[in-house]
């Protein structure tokens, strides 16, 4: 019965899929994603040069961290003279949120969803990739796999380097004389998390997501980006859990 | 290369790697599981993507560094993109088009 409860609430995640996504779906799923990514990189890479690192470095940054906000704060940090203590808590303070992702992706994915590979795919499990993914299995008619996660994490991670690089090399007149387009690039993210948005929401999320986003607007507002995102996204998942406020305590699964 | 710079980006790029893979790895090892946990993990997805929606575009908007108008537009082609296509990468490039060419018109 308890089991039954469960499996009503959970979202239609892959039922009636067909096969699992390849290595292909996930580069193919990947496209708004390394498109977003490279003009975001490329000014990362501009502003490493600019406050004084080589591009060397700018590369090493994005190839070791890859966490975009939080590479951009290395550098005020590094080239402010933040000691090598109080820079890691506050980077790593920043991509805390990141602890949510693996568990919430595989509960929608499939509970018997294999995860030998997840110590490699799991490197490139960016809030853009794991928003990507969430968004796939809602309308794919394919199921999660390893390979589908490793072929959106590596094209998005190539994507995010190879930006850096031409970010660092070219300097900051690359896109100088072509403010429309650098404008239109940097609308790419925006434009792919609302269009994710659209695709999973339906009636059952949108206490989920309203609650999410008026309390990631305000500890935005009050605070900073990173404490909103979150509290959203704590905010979202504590709405969850109230909804089904009859739920049973524990289950074996 | 500084050292500062060599011991932070390890140490922070393992840590976030941690994040990302020690969940993951400390799942597949329990065998019981709480259907509040359940249920939260189902909500972070939705949450998550508005809430990196918001944190994309708010401080630009709250800031004045971004026009309200070509944001407008770019978010009204995304929609009407996605709602004919159904399709997340035509919706996002459709939206990144609409911003740039609206971008383009007001700057004059």
């Amino acid at each position: 019965m308890r089991r039954q409860q469960l499996r009503d609430a959970a979202p239609p995640a892959i039922d009636g899929a067909v096969g699992e996504a390849t290595l292909v779906d996930g580069i193919r799923a990947s496209v708004p994603i390394v498109v977003g990514y490279f003009p975001i990189a490329f000014s990362f890479g501009v502003a490493a040069t600019r406050f004084g690192f080589s591009a060397f470095e700018a590369v090493f940054l994005s190839v070791v961290i890859y966490s975009g906000a939080s590479q951009f704060m290395a550098l005020t940090l590094l080239s402010g003279g933040a000691s090598v203590i109080v820079s890691i808590v506050t980077l790593l303070t920043m991509n805390l949120r990141h602890v949510l992702y693996g568990p919430s992706l595989l509960d929608r994915a499939d509970t018997r969803a294999q995860t030998r590979h997840s110590w490699a795919w799991a490197y490139g499990l960016t809030d853009e990739v794991f928003a990507t993914t969430i968004g796939f299995l809602a309308g794919a008619s394919k199921g999660w796999s390893e390979w589908f996660m490793l072929g959106i994490g590596a094209a998005a991670f190539l994507s995010w380097v190879s930006g850096t690089a031409a970010g660092a090399f070219a300097g900051g007149g690359a896109l100088a004389a072509y403010p429309a387009v650098e404008a239109a690039l940097g609308f790419m993210l925006p434009a792919l998390f609302l269009s994710l948005l659209l695709a999973i929401l339906n009636r059952r999320e949108i206490p989920v997501v309203t609650t999410a986003g008026v309390v990631c607007a305000g500890v935005t507002l009050a605070t900073n980006v990173t404490s909103g995102i979150l509290a959203g996204m704590i905010a979202g998942a504590l709405v969850g859990i109230a909804r089904f406020g009859q739920a049973p305590e524990e289950e074996v699964v | 290369m500084r050292t500062d710079l060599v011991i932070v980006a390890v140490v922070v790029g393992l840590g976030t790697w941690l994040f990302r893979f020690l969940p993951i790895r400390l799942r597949g090892m329990s065998e019981v599981r709480s259907t509040r946990l359940t249920r939260a993990l189902e909500s972070i997805g939705p949450a998550a993507i508005v809430t990196l929606f918001i944190a994309s575009v708010l401080p630009d908007l709250a800031g004045g560094t971004q026009d309200l108008l070509p944001f407008l537009i770019g978010c009204v082609a995304t929609v009407i993109a996605f709602l004919i296509k159904r399709n997340v990468g035509l919706a996002t490039m459709a939206g990144a088009l609409a911003y740039g060419v609206a971008f383009a018109v007001l700057r004059g």
